[in-house]
């Protein structure tokens, strides 16, 4: 005995097996989700549920009142697939029309095996968004280092799954997925819930089927909104990020006067089309490296900001872009590259230029003290002074250190290191020669120049100067408090560190630079207070002397 | 590229026309149009014509009117409006040309 069930197909009763009904309600939704989208569907439904009807009234005798599996499967037969009458053409101008797809197969989020860096993460939510999974994956190369990408990665390996069958590649590929799509796909699958309560309702009377059936639609619609607005969220910060970055990548180039800041305690400031230029060969390079930076850096930017837009308003895509954009990509990258080698070979070589200054020793205190004014250009700043700055020009540079060892002989001397980088060793010592430092020595006083300065057509080329000074054992150095950027790594009994060796007097003993005043030095432990109170009587004697 | 998509696609040109030819005679209901349409094997399956009908009709090139039927569910009876007709005369003419140009062609070989 077949159980079945009463039907109204387009104002006509019938009874229908329970099977048949199942499968005859699964033909008409599958027609209905071709046409869904178009605004012809409810009259399209309406004829072709007539014609249903029509053709199962033709199939009803006195004998056989009940339609069948075999009626229905008749029915289709004759009605045809949807797949076999919605051309192609069709769905095109509708999906134009309504930025919607007519139909989907329902996408799924997966880890992509074939495709994998890592966990195969980022290629598997490439494919679902269908985009490039380089884009991806620089996201959340990005993400890495802003911070929050690591954690993000592992929780996301935890959460999708692999696609390991045939089947799950397929969804993973799947169609277009947008904010509407989603919500469709889940819109569906309330619907066939709501479905299957309402037929399990039925058992327990109609009260339940409205109720079930009420909520389903209800949960469905919330869950979409939802969806919704956490896509529109989303689509709104890419933007804002994206847009930020551009902003900030635009006015780097150009170069109007940004403040950026690079350090906690460092801003730039430097008008930055002139920081570039003093630092590449020529205009053409130049260039080359400015479109490079614009095409590697620019493109994810733009990619960041295309797919908020692309969240927020249902654009459509076309699949080309994403192939043009990247192509552009690598040859931007390959643009830096060039000039990054070229870059590379102008340093290749280090020369350096010595210039020595022998010292007369007299009894009193040497006094070192170093210039406190700024220098003239305007640059990247660092604690209130410029690190790289440029005026009209010349290049100024604050790579000025002041060594202090032991002398090997009984004089003291002064050595000026000029020292650059270069493409020969030519090259190097040229650029060495051109820079231009100022300094003044007298018998018992240095005073030193915080900064060097080249030409602007000299460029950048790791232009340094290094100042050695060898005090001969028993010579007692003031080291003046404005020597605090200059001190590098100066070696002393006491290991103090060099911005606190400053505004003190020190004199060189066999075991090393030891202070002469330090016991007000705050900061001090009580082994280094003990190794200066040893100390003590040698300074005494000195003092004596 | 598949012999059954060029036919397909063949076959899709000319249905629009052949509609409204059938139409040309007098209205007519889907089940009427169908009959026709199959002897000429323009189309396999009834569903095909649902979706043409109703794009037709709101492309303003036919109207229709109901009519009670005794074997089923009341039938759209369709038929050609003014602006159909003349649609229907220009795809003629077309129509025409194109045989003119195959048969012209497929000489030429």
């Amino acid at each position: 005995m077949n159980q079945t069930v009463t039907v109204n197909i387009s104002g006509i009763v019938f009874h229908i097996e329970v099977d048949a009904y199942e499968e005859l309600k699964k033909y008409l939704n599958k027609i209905r989700s071709y046409f869904k989208n178009s605004e012809e569907s409810e009259e399209i439904m309406a004829d072709i549920e007539a014609r249903i009807a029509e053709l199962f009234n033709e199939k009803i005798t006195s004998e056989n009142q009940v339609v069948n599996t075999n009626d229905v499967d008749e029915v289709i037969t004759i009605m045809g697939k949807p797949e076999q009458y919605v051309d192609e053409d069709e769905e095109k101008e509708q999906s134009y029309s309504s930025n919607q797809r007519n139909y989907m197969t329902a996408k799924k989020l997966f880890r992509n095996p074939d495709e994998r860096a890592v966990g195969g993460v980022a290629s598997g939510i490439a494919a679902y968004f269908g985009m490039a999974t380089i884009w991806m994956r620089l996201f959340f190369i990005i993400a890495l280092f802003v911070g929050f990408g690591f954690l993000l990665y592992i929780i996301l390996w935890i959460v999708i799954p692999e696609a390991k069958t045939a089947s799950d590649k397929l969804q993973m590929r799947g169609d277009d997925v947008n904010i509407d799509s989603i919500g469709k796909t889940f819109k569906e699958e309330a619907d066939r819930m709501s479905d299957n309560f309402r037929k399990t309702g039925q058992q327990y009377g109609k009260k339940a089927e409205v109720v079930v059936g009420g909520f389903f639609n209800l949960l469905s619609q919330i869950v979409q909104g939802i969806l919704k607005i956490f896509g529109k969220i989303f689509g709104v910060i890419l933007l804002i990020v994206g847009t930020f970055w551009l902003v900030g990548l635009v006015s780097m180039l150009v170069g109007s006067e940004m403040v950026f800041s690079i350090t906690s305690d460092g801003i730039f400031s430097l008008e930055s089309s002139e920081f570039f230029n003093v630092i590449f060969v020529s205009e053409n390079q130049f260039h080359l490296a400015v479109v490079g930076i614009i095409l590697s850096v620019g493109l994810p930017i733009v990619m960041l900001i295309y797919g908020g837009v692309k969240l927020l308003f249902n654009v459509k895509t076309h699949s080309g872009v994403g192939v043009g954009l990247f192509i552009l990509w690598v040859i931007g990258l390959f643009m830096c590259a060039m000039v990054g080698i070229k870059m590379g070979t102008e340093l290749s070589q280090d020369e350096t230029i010595v210039t020595k200054e022998i010292i007369s020793l007299t009894d009193s205190d040497f006094h070192i003290s170093a210039s406190t004014v700024d220098n003239p250009g305007k640059g990247i700043l660092e604690d209130n002074y410029s690190v790289i700055s440029l005026d009209e020009d010349s290049i100024y540079q604050n790579y000025v250190r002041l060594y202090i060892e032991e002398s090997k002989t009984d004089s003291m001397e002064l050595r000026v290191i000029k020292s650059s980088g270069g493409k020969s060793r030519k090259d190097a010592v040229n650029n060495a020669k051109m820079i231009s430092y100022s300094y003044s020595v007298t018998d018992s006083s240095f005073f030193l120049g915080n900064y060097l300065s080249v030409l602007k057509e000299d460029k950048i080329r790791g232009q340094q100067i290094k100042l050695k000074l060898y005090l001969p054992v028993g010579k007692t150095i003031y080291l003046d408090k404005s020597l605090k950027y200059i001190l590098y790594d100066v070696d002393n009994v006491t290991r103090t560190r060099d911005k606190k060796m400053v505004n003190k007097k020190w004199v060189m003993l066999e075991d090393g630079l030891t202070c002469l005043d330090c016991e007000d030095l705050e900061g001090v432990t009580s082994v280094q207070l003990d190794s200066i109170k040893a100390y003590k009587p040698i300074i005494e004697e000195i003092n004596e002397k | 590229m598949k012999i059954e998509n060029t036919k397909a696609q063949m076959r899709k040109g000319v249905l629009e026309y052949c509609i409204l030819s059938i139409l040309e005679n007098g209205e007519a209901y889907p089940s009427e149009i169908i009959e026709k349409l199959k002897t000429g094997k323009l189309i396999v399956v009834e569903g095909t014509l649902y979706p043409l009908l109703t794009r037709l009709k709101n492309a303003g090139l036919l109207t229709y009117r109901w009519e009670e039927s005794k074997s089923g569910p009341p039938r759209k009876y369709y038929e050609l409006t003014p602006i159909g007709k003349n649609f229907l005369k220009e795809l003629e003419t077309t129509w025409d040309d194109l045989v003119k140009a195959v048969k012209l062609t497929r000489r030429a070989k």
